[in-house]
């Protein structure tokens, strides 16, 4: 997402980080019970991941995260004006690219062309990264990683999802028949 | 939702997490909803509606962990 921050920068497309709560707290990086534990666990967030781009921090009771729903890592795209465009649960570069070239071109172009919005859904895709995942957990703590393996055993008997599952991914919605074969 | 329900301390996975995004969040094509946020830089009070003023605005919502 820095790389997309820097690409569309230029052209008139502003990129910013809302700081939540954490998702998977753990002994280094634990819950917030105040704004500075909040202000230290986004500096060292912003530390750690080098983010050149605005962070913002939401309330301690989480009032933006509240109203545009509470998934981990979403992102929006706003219109000029506020006019919502685009609105993914998880974050996926590659998807988010695709649909602001559109929403770039559709603003520009709009009384030109006569295009005229309207509203739309469909799925979208991200790449598992297991592993940058993991270590993710290990770094906020040995709780956060128990809590996840404690997630895993009540979900699926004690085994991680197997790698063609996509469907698992929290957020898909889709529910497979007990005799349907696997598939996206 | 008081603050320490939301700034659980033991992550518990709530599929309506995901549900209420779907349904409840704002559709697109609505009116993005507007309030005030904490610039961690300067500590200045921002109201979002600024951030899409002039420009198109991708917001990523997320944290370190």
């Amino acid at each position: 997402m820095e790389g997309l921050a820097d690409r569309y920068a230029d052209r008139a497309v502003r990129s910013v980080f809302i700081y939540t709560r954490e998702a998977h707290p753990g002994e280094n990086y634990h819950h917030h019970q105040s704004m500075d534990d909040k202000r230290h666990n986004a500096r060292a967030f912003k530390a750690h991941s080098k983010i050149k781009r605005q962070i913002l921090l939401d309330d301690l009771e989480g009032s933006a995260h509240h109203a545009y729903g509470l998934p981990p890592n979403m992102t929006w795209i706003i219109g000029r004006g506020g006019f919502i465009h685009y609105k993914s649960s998880w974050t996926a570069a590659a998807d988010v690219e695709d649909a602001l070239e559109k929403i770039i071109h559709f603003q520009d172009n709009r009384i030109k062309e006569q295009l005229v919005p309207f509203y739309s859904e469909r799925s979208a895709w991200s790449v598992r990264d297991r592993e940058q995942f993991m270590q993710g957990l290990e770094r906020a703590g040995p709780q956060a990683v128990e809590d996840y393996k404690r997630m895993l055993k009540k979900g699926s008997a004690g085994k991680p999802p197997p790698p063609d599952t996509p469907r698992q991914v929290p957020g898909n919605f889709y529910k497979p028949k007990d005799d349907e074969p696997v598939s996206g | 939702m008081d603050h320490p329900d939301y700034n659980y301390s033991v992550f518990v996975p709530d599929e309506n997490e995901f549900i209420d995004f779907a349904v409840k969040s704002p559709k697109v094509t609505m009116r993005a909803p507007s309030f005030p946020l904490e610039d961690l830089e300067t500590g200045d009070t921002l109201e979002m509606r600024e951030l899409w003023k002039k420009d198109v605005t991708v917001i990523e919502f997320g944290s370190f962990t």
